[in-house]
């Protein structure tokens, strides 16, 4: 797994932002943006540095869901791996997720363990 | 015609019915039938009108409520410098306080994760400069008899404070990672938030229209009532915010039953 990867991290609350950045530094990765909404991580993915999406859904602006459906709808943009990061736990929210074409989906309050399980099997499967 | 109709609550009610009921009894006794449909449309009259200033009563009382809710809340709070804090005129701005502080506390308590996992790794290096030190003592064992046994007793000592490193790195991120809290309760008191201005805003709506009733007194008032649209179809995957309770309807309850969803979709 290539540690020096741009991962761009997707979350209004900067707490959660902050708790996810740290969590990618202990696996290695320390080459990570922010952005606080869809809306703000569209022009950065656009810039077309980004090799690894983690969002979550519930955000002012625009939302998670939707970043993910703007992302596989952008030729340039589809291939990105993306893992969503949310307290949204509905079936048929996780079933559209799904089908909008999400690599990995993992509910709030999370554990350190669960979150880098989800990130190396993500990494694995994109070798 | 009816008098102080504008102010007849539902108190009054029942003696206005008696009294126009004798009366509609005796009109067409008296057989004046015109009289008579004019009374029964003024009882009609009577009962929505009662409505209505039940609905105005109730929507003033809820005001006045709010506003010393308000008023009264707002004595009560003080920052940590012991001042009463200005502008914190409605409930929502309270909650967007809450928020505010709890993401404060919450980068403060990270900070200080921060600097203790930057103290472990400090003894961590230390324990590698203590390793050096441990192999010349073990050259130096087998030269003097009184070191015999000291190699080994100090690696194990070693281990174990290395054990202990890494469990105290281990909680360090469980302290981290607990400090999502933050941003599970602040999704919840956004929705609270929403809620409120919400209800506020149809209580205006409402204390508008009990007004423009008051002002139609005498009118039609069936023309402003009914009129309530069907509720917008919720959509089926808009965000909810965080589950409340375990085991809601058609929600996961934890990572295992999202990981099984997913595989039965063939991830």
């Amino acid at each position: 797994m290539k540690k020096d990867i741009k991962i761009l991290v997707v979350d209004d609350f900067s707490t959660m932002r902050r708790i996810i950045k740290n969590l990618l530094r202990d696996l290695g990765f320390t080459n990570v943006d922010e952005a606080d909404d869809g809306k703000t991580a569209l022009p950065i993915l656009q810039q077309g540095r980004i090799d690894f999406l983690i969002t979550d859904w519930n955000m002012p602006g625009m939302t998670g869901i939707d970043l993910l459906k703007a992302v596989r709808a952008d030729p340039n943009l589809s291939h990105i791996p993306v893992l969503m990061v949310t307290a949204e736990a509905k079936k048929e929210q996780i079933i559209a997720a799904a089908q909008a074409g999400v690599n990995g989906y993992v509910i709030k309050p999370f554990t350190a363990v669960v979150l880098k399980e989800k990130i190396e099997k993500i990494f694995e499967r994109i070798g | 015609m009816i008098k102080n109709l504008s102010v007849l609550e539902f108190e009054g009610l029942e003696e206005l019915l008696k009294i126009k009921a004798q009366e509609l009894v005796a009109t067409l006794d008296a057989g004046d039938l015109l009289k008579a449909v004019e009374l029964i449309n003024e009882l009609q009259q009577a009962r929505h009108q009662v409505f209505y200033n039940e609905v105005g009563h109730l929507t003033r009382g809820l005001h006045e409520a709010i506003k010393s809710f308000s008023s009264d809340i707002d004595e009560k709070i003080v920052d940590d410098m012991g001042k009463k804090i200005p502008s914190m005129t409605d409930a929502s701005d309270r909650l967007a306080y809450v928020i505010e502080l709890t993401d404060k506390n919450s980068h403060e308590t990270m900070d200080r994760v921060d600097r203790s996992l930057s103290l472990v790794d400090r003894l961590d290096n230390q324990s590698e400069r203590f390793r050096d030190l441990l192999m010349l003592v073990g050259q130096l064992e087998g030269e003097f008899k009184g070191l015999a046994g000291v190699y080994d007793r100090t690696c194990s000592v070693k281990n174990e404070s290395e054990k202990t490193i890494e469990e105290l790195r281990n909680v360090l991120t469980d302290i981290l990672v607990s400090q999502s809290v933050q941003d599970i309760t602040g999704q919840l008191i956004r929705r609270v938030i929403n809620l409120m201005t919400q209800v506020e805003k149809q209580l205006v709506k409402l204390m508008e229209m009990s007004s423009k009733v008051e002002r139609l007194r005498g009118m039609d008032i069936d023309a402003v009532a009914d009129d309530d649209k069907e509720p917008e179809a919720a959509d089926a995957i808009a965000a909810q915010g965080p589950q409340l309770k375990k085991k809601e309807a058609g929600a996961v309850s934890n990572q295992d039953d999202v990981d099984e969803l997913l595989s039965s979709l063939g991830f």
